[in-house]
């Protein structure tokens, strides 16, 4: 400004353009910004062809095995001209997929967990098969006995099979060599792997747990399953809960002799300096935990970071009165493909899923995922050609008239969420087998009878 | 006869964007999670009306009084715990020496972590066998205890790793002390105060608006603390650590009880209430409050 004057002539047109321009030249801006997003913003990377019935399959597996169902989902779009898949592999697959069917957007065809299965199906979320997969021919003889299972509730079926895998005690070969055990003589009764698991522990000079042979708490993810292997189990016939049967609390007795002998905190210290799973620290890698209960699955990690590690998988040994070598006891995990009821177009989902279920693809899937074929029958080269040296063992697991499946109850989310809790204290020996079981039964009691006065109460409504 | 003072509707229209996304982001889920939390929903099916047979269910539920009394034991300590710290460190860098303005800017850094990275690293710290914690620990001859599988001592972690993020506060009550007349302080020397009594008698009650302040906003992050003892812990040993904001995730995702999950959330809502009414009516009460 020049000194001794306050105004000059077209002062007033400056303060307007000041006050205008910004104004203008934002919005200018944001229309700009938004007529170049629409001319050369990102668009969908799928190439559909025109034409074809549009298929959405919302997969949960990520990463390598993501990648194999990918490869079978482009081969399966090569050799259509009628449908299209459009693939997308996402995490926390129950979560989104119940928003997405709450929200009456589900996609055509989802990769749920088999365990999600029950409670779908009750709230009615899922179209049934029964009818679909008679007609094309997939029928429960062509799976293996331990399949089936996990397709159906309450005598409906639900899903189809993509793949699935059998639980077996892995044993680190080299470990057990070095302490002197014959690898041939592998531990069939928990009394076995007692005295494996004592032969192999090492101590460090002040006393510290250095090595072990076997611990429930590695890795833990199945903190519900040892009743199972003392005969026991978690549901009757009626879907009510068994949890504090006698049989499940000889088992979490024996749990317990583990901290009781070796002492909690020591237990504890010794878990915390192992390492996680899907590293080269896992304890089974690194020999500080001789065994471990895995699925077949496992394989993959020992070729991805010990691949000269020497190992063997047997059936997770039992109770000595449970002993029968023929009819071997372990889980069977599953994940399933399932059509989400409101689906555009259930015939031609239908029809994808029929496509994976030849045997040669589904044979492929597992090989990928490291784990057993979910048939009854195999081709030759699958066995001989498989990744994992023990398969055998897992496919006979499948077939195993004493395998079992997740319990089959809508509130099986809350009955393991109570048993990892009630676990935990035991572990630190502070309740008794007892007391934690007949806690678990109490809650579970309680939900169950919950969930079903609801859906009588629906049922009603419904009348 | 109304009058619309020029520029109304052209301001209406500038804050309609907001406008609709509070209606349609905050009042229309509040409304219908209130709806939900009377009913029986688990979003795969319609709601189905109970009244209030949900917020009833509350009162037999075991874990919900669990998970009210560990979020209750944490927000006891780690309110007056991070008071008493922020309160300290904000003393400390009250000062104009270059090293304080280099002090604020680390005390602060931690908030701008990522909670998920910051608990990733107070995973390995409190680690009973590898951690620094414990190795410090030995180092003046002290065996330390698991951390974190250890009924007890897995709250403890939590509460001290809740310290991490106490740079906002720090900031908050530095501006605070900052603003608190010097000649009140110099009186309250020459008349014989000491420096506790000049703190309690002349400092606290011209910062009691800044301590309030924090004490609602440390109460609401307590009551819904969630990320660290959800990677940390998983709300063991044995539910331990298991707090309200878990136990509410659980019951909407996991166990697929929505209509539950929302009773849950108006409950939170109106202890959390109940929580920040207390230090907002003492000092209203006391004096020197906003």
């Amino acid at each position: 400004m020049i000194a001794g004057r306050d105004t000059l002539p077209g002062d007033n047109v400056l303060a307007t353009v000041h006050r205008v321009w910004p104004r203008r030249t934002a919005i200018g801006g944001l229309v700009a910004s938004a007529g170049g997003l629409l001319l050369f913003g990102p668009r969908p990377s799928d190439d559909v062809p025109a034409g074809r019935v549009i298929l959405d399959y919302w997969e949960k597996w990520t990463g390598a095995e993501g990648e194999a169902m990918r490869l079978l989902v482009d081969e399966f779009n090569r050799t259509q001209d009628t449908i299209y898949v459009r693939y997308l592999a996402i995490n926390s697959i129950d979560q989104k997929a119940m928003i997405a069917i709450a929200g009456g957007s589900p996609p055509d065809v989802i990769g749920l967990w088999n365990f999600n299965v029950p409670s779908y199906a009750e709230a009615g979320a899922l179209l049934p098969l029964d009818d679909l997969a008679a007609s094309a021919g997939l029928s429960r003889e062509r799976y293996a006995d331990a399949v089936w299972p996990l397709l159906t509730h309450e005598g409906r079926q639900w899903s189809m099979i993509s793949t699935c895998g059998s639980l077996a005690l892995y044993l680190n070969l080299d470990v057990l060599e070095s302490a002197g055990i014959d690898p041939a003589s592998t531990p069939r009764t928990l009394d076995d792997l007692d005295e494996m698991n004592e032969r192999i522990i090492e101590r460090s000079s002040d006393g510290k747990l250095e090595r072990m042979g076997f611990l429930h708490t590695e890795p833990g993810w199945w903190s519900w399953i040892w009743g199972y292997h003392f005969g026991g189990s978690l549901l009757d016939s009626t879907g009510a809960p068994t949890a504090d049967a006698p049989k499940n609390v000889a088992a979490y007795e024996w749990v317990r002799s583990y901290p009781e002998r070796f002492g909690s905190r020591e237990l504890l210290a010794f878990q915390s300096g192992l390492g996680f799973y899907g590293t080269a620290q896992y304890p089974f890698l690194t020999g500080k935990v001789a065994s471990v209960v895995q699925g077949p699955w496992m394989a993959n990690l020992i070729n991805a970071f010990a691949p000269s590690l020497r190992y063997r998988a047997v059936p997770i040994p039992v109770d000595v009165g449970e002993l029968d070598a023929a009819a071997p006891v372990g889980l069977i995990d599953g994940d399933v493909l399932v059509i989400p009821k409101g689906a555009k177009h259930p015939e031609a989902s239908f029809e994808f899923i029929t496509w994976l279920q030849e045997r040669a693809r589904l044979e492929r899937l597992a090989a990928a995922h490291g784990k057993n074929t979910p048939l009854r029958e195999t081709s030759t080269g699958f066995v001989e050609n498989h990744s994992n040296g023990s398969i055998a063992v897992h496919n006979a697991l499948a077939s195993s008239p004493r395998a079992f499946v997740f319990p089959r109850t809508s509130v099986w989310p809350r009955y393991v969420s109570e048993f990892d809790a009630a676990f935990q204290g035991l572990w630190l020996g502070e309740q008794t087998p007892r007391a934690m079981l007949s806690g678990i039964q109490q809650t579970m009691v309680r939900e169950i009878a919950k969930e079903r006065g609801g859906r009588r109460r629906r049922e009603q409504s419904a009348s | 006869m109304t009058t619309r003072r020029p520029g109304t509707v052209i301001n209406l229209l500038w804050v309609t964007p907001w406008l609709v996304g509070l209606v349609l982001f905050f009042l229309l889920p509040m409304g219908m999670s209130f709806y939900y939390s009377l009913t029986d929903y688990s979003m795969l099916e319609v709601p189905l009306w109970i009244a209030f047979d949900n917020y009833a269910a509350l009162f037999g539920d075991s874990v919900f009084w669990l998970a009210v009394r560990n979020t209750l034991i944490y927000a006891a300590i780690s309110i007056p715990l991070a008071a008493i710290v922020s309160l300290g460190i904000a003393g400390l860098l009250d000062t104009d020496h270059p090293v304080s303005h280099v002090v604020r800017v680390l005390v602060f850094a931690p908030t701008v972590v990522p909670l998920v990275a910051a608990a990733m690293i107070w995973l390995w710290l409190f680690n009973s066998d590898h951690g620094l914690i414990n190795a410090g620990l030995s180092w003046v001859g002290v065996n330390g205890p698991n951390w974190l599988q250890e009924r007890g001592w897995a709250m403890a972690a939590l509460i001290v790793m809740s310290l991490w993020s106490v740079g906002q506060a720090v900031v908050i009550y530095l501006a605070a002390l900052q603003d608190v007349p010097s000649a009140l302080v110099d009186a309250a020397s020459i008349d014989g105060l000491g420096p506790v009594r000049r703190f309690v008698s002349v400092v606290l009650p011209t910062i009691a608006p800044a301590v309030v302040f924090n004490t609602i906003i440390q109460t609401i992050t307590a009551w819904q603390v969630f990320a660290t003892p959800y990677i940390m812990t998983e709300g063991g040993p044995d539910r331990s650590t298991y707090f309200y904001s878990h136990y509410l995730y659980d019951q909407a995702f996991l166990f697929q009880n929505m209509g539950y999950a929302s009773a849950l959330g108006w409950v939170q809502l109106l202890l959390i209430t109940a929580c920040i009414a207390v230090p907002y009516v003492m000092v209203r009460k006391f004096g020197g409050g906003p």
